[in-house]
């Protein structure tokens, strides 16, 4: 059976790395505004998960929203775009290290599995 | 290969982490929030791109503007419309938006959220956590098991002499009563579990006391505690029996002491009925021997085998100048009481003394103790050294 709460999460922390990808290339204000709500997304989303690299995760989902809501900032006021960029650059690593976290994850669930 | 780990030898059981059943609580109070402020943060999200793409303006005040009339949207404030032009377009579109975003975001996202908060008690979760953290660092602390007359009587007294306990009680109902009376560190739980008397730090503790009114429970209680540490002079057990015969029982299960309150009531009653209570004398021993006077104090020092004290006399030790307390009376090996010695009584090996003074002076003298078997250590080492030579 597939868990559906699992999907959800996972879902939007793939979208959260997409988005932010998007806007790296595009720099659209339209696609800004979507990986900003989908970061955030991504990490309520992690709130009080109870399984071995939660915390973690929900670091790695922080860090990325602390890059992308000053790159919003500057990125809006028009003064500093390539600073928005690199710090949007920033929250993507975020997310990426977050990404390789859920497949250790995944990998430790299985494993666990088969012990039992 | 995977290591084996060393099983202790009460067997394999992990001590019951108290600060991580608050902290699974706090988790829980945010796992609630998850889909409340998903939902707001995707209406708002929404909200915002919507109005972006309707006015085609993508510059930074127009944002601003659209994501404050979002949220005043959904929020049902609504001061003044975020937009200017396309007034007709704009309104359709906040229409819709009001009949999706007012009862998912507000009345669900919002208004859960508020409630996850207000019902799940975070300041006591707080409360308990920090206790807790503290509790695990206690080191040379009391156990007390179960909140009655008897302990409560006991817990003033060592409160009044700065020493740390933790009370476990079985029974979940008198946690205001615990609370009111101001126990520094309480657990609710089953006192003869191994995992909670570990959990409480009984690996770390000096002691136990259990006074419960049914002596089969406070049996359990001992032999569990005795199988965790079965050594009786580093952990002394106290308990409380309702007859003799179970006091008996209790002390050859691991029990240091045991106190049978109607036999002790009774043999303090004879007492004052022998010896009629002189008003300042026998209250004063009395306040002493319970401990009641915090300024005066009395302990028993053994003189080891190995200590520079051995073969002197009372006065060459300097102890009174050195620490401020007075030897009372000095217990020979063979059981003799020396009352009152003067100051040509010489110490022997296996010595007890009787030494009384004010609790700072006898810590000073638990150092003093320490202090002359360190240099009878170091004169062996010199003389070694010599030898060799």
């Amino acid at each position: 059976m597939i868990n559906w709460g699992k999907v959800w999460s996972d879902f939007f922390i793939v979208l959260a790395l997409t988005s932010n990808v998007g806007f790296i290339f595009s720099h659209d204000p339209y696609q800004l505004v979507v990986a900003i709500g989908v970061n955030l997304i991504a990490t309520v989303l992690k709130f009080g998960a109870k399984k071995i690299l939660a915390a973690e995760m929900l670091a790695t989902a922080l860090v990325a929203d602390l890059h992308l809501i000053p790159a919003t900032f500057l990125y809006f006021t028009g003064t500093h775009v390539p600073l928005a960029i690199g710090l949007a650059i920033g929250a993507a690593v975020a997310n990426i290290i977050s990404i390789v976290l859920l497949v250790v994850e995944i990998i430790f669930e299985y494993k666990s599995e088969e012990e039992f | 290969m995977k290591k084996k780990k060393k099983i202790p030898h009460y067997g394999n059981v992990k001590p019951k982490s108290y600060r991580a059943i608050y902290e699974e609580k706090f988790y829980n109070v945010l796992f609630q929030l998850r889909f409340p402020l998903m939902t707001i943060i995707f209406f708002t999200t929404v909200g915002v791109l919507s109005l972006m793409i309707i006015n085609n303006k993508t510059d930074g005040e127009s944002v601003l503007n659209y994501l404050f009339h979002t949220i005043i949207t959904f929020s049902t404030v609504g001061y003044t419309e975020g937009y200017t032009d396309n007034i007709s377009l704009n309104r359709l579109f906040s229409t819709l938006f009001i009949m999706v975003a007012f009862p998912l975001a507000y009345l669900y996202g919002l208004v859960a959220t508020v409630n996850a908060f207000l019902n799940s008690n975070i300041g006591e979760i707080y409360r308990y956590w920090r206790m807790y953290k503290h509790m695990e660092k206690l080191r040379g602390h009391y156990i007390i098991v179960r909140f009655n007359n008897i302990t409560k009587e006991t817990m003033r007294n060592l409160k009044r002499r700065g020493i740390k306990f933790v009370l476990i009680e079985p029974d979940r109902r008198r946690e205001e009563e615990i609370k009111k009376f101001g126990v520094d560190f309480y657990v609710f739980d089953e006192p003869h579990k191994r995992e909670v008397l570990l959990g409480v730090g009984i690996e770390h503790a000096k002691g136990l006391i259990t006074a419960f009114e049914e002596n089969t429970q406070d049996l359990a209680v001992i032999v569990t505690a005795r199988l965790i540490r079965p050594d009786k002079d580093n952990f002394i057990i106290i308990a409380t029996a309702t007859n003799e015969g179970a006091g008996e029982k209790m002390k050859l299960l691991g029990a240091n002491e045991v106190v049978v309150p109607s036999v002790t009531i009774g043999r303090r009653i004879a007492s004052y009925v022998l010896h009629p209570p002189s008003p300042t004398i026998s209250k004063f021993l009395e306040k002493i021997a319970y401990g009641e006077r915090t300024d005066i104090d009395i302990i028993e020092m053994k003189v080891e085998e190995n200590s520079t004290l051995v073969g002197k006399r009372l006065k060459e030790i300097h102890m009174r100048q050195e620490t401020g307390a007075t030897v009372v009376a000095i217990i020979r090996e063979d059981g003799k009481m020396k009352i009152a010695p003067s100051g040509e009584t010489e110490i022997k090996a296996g010595d007890a003394l009787l030494i009384l003074g004010h609790p700072k002076s006898l810590k000073r003298v638990e150092e003093f103790f320490e202090r002359a078997l360190e240099e009878k250590e170091e004169e062996k080492q010199l003389q070694e050294v010599k030898s060799d030579d």
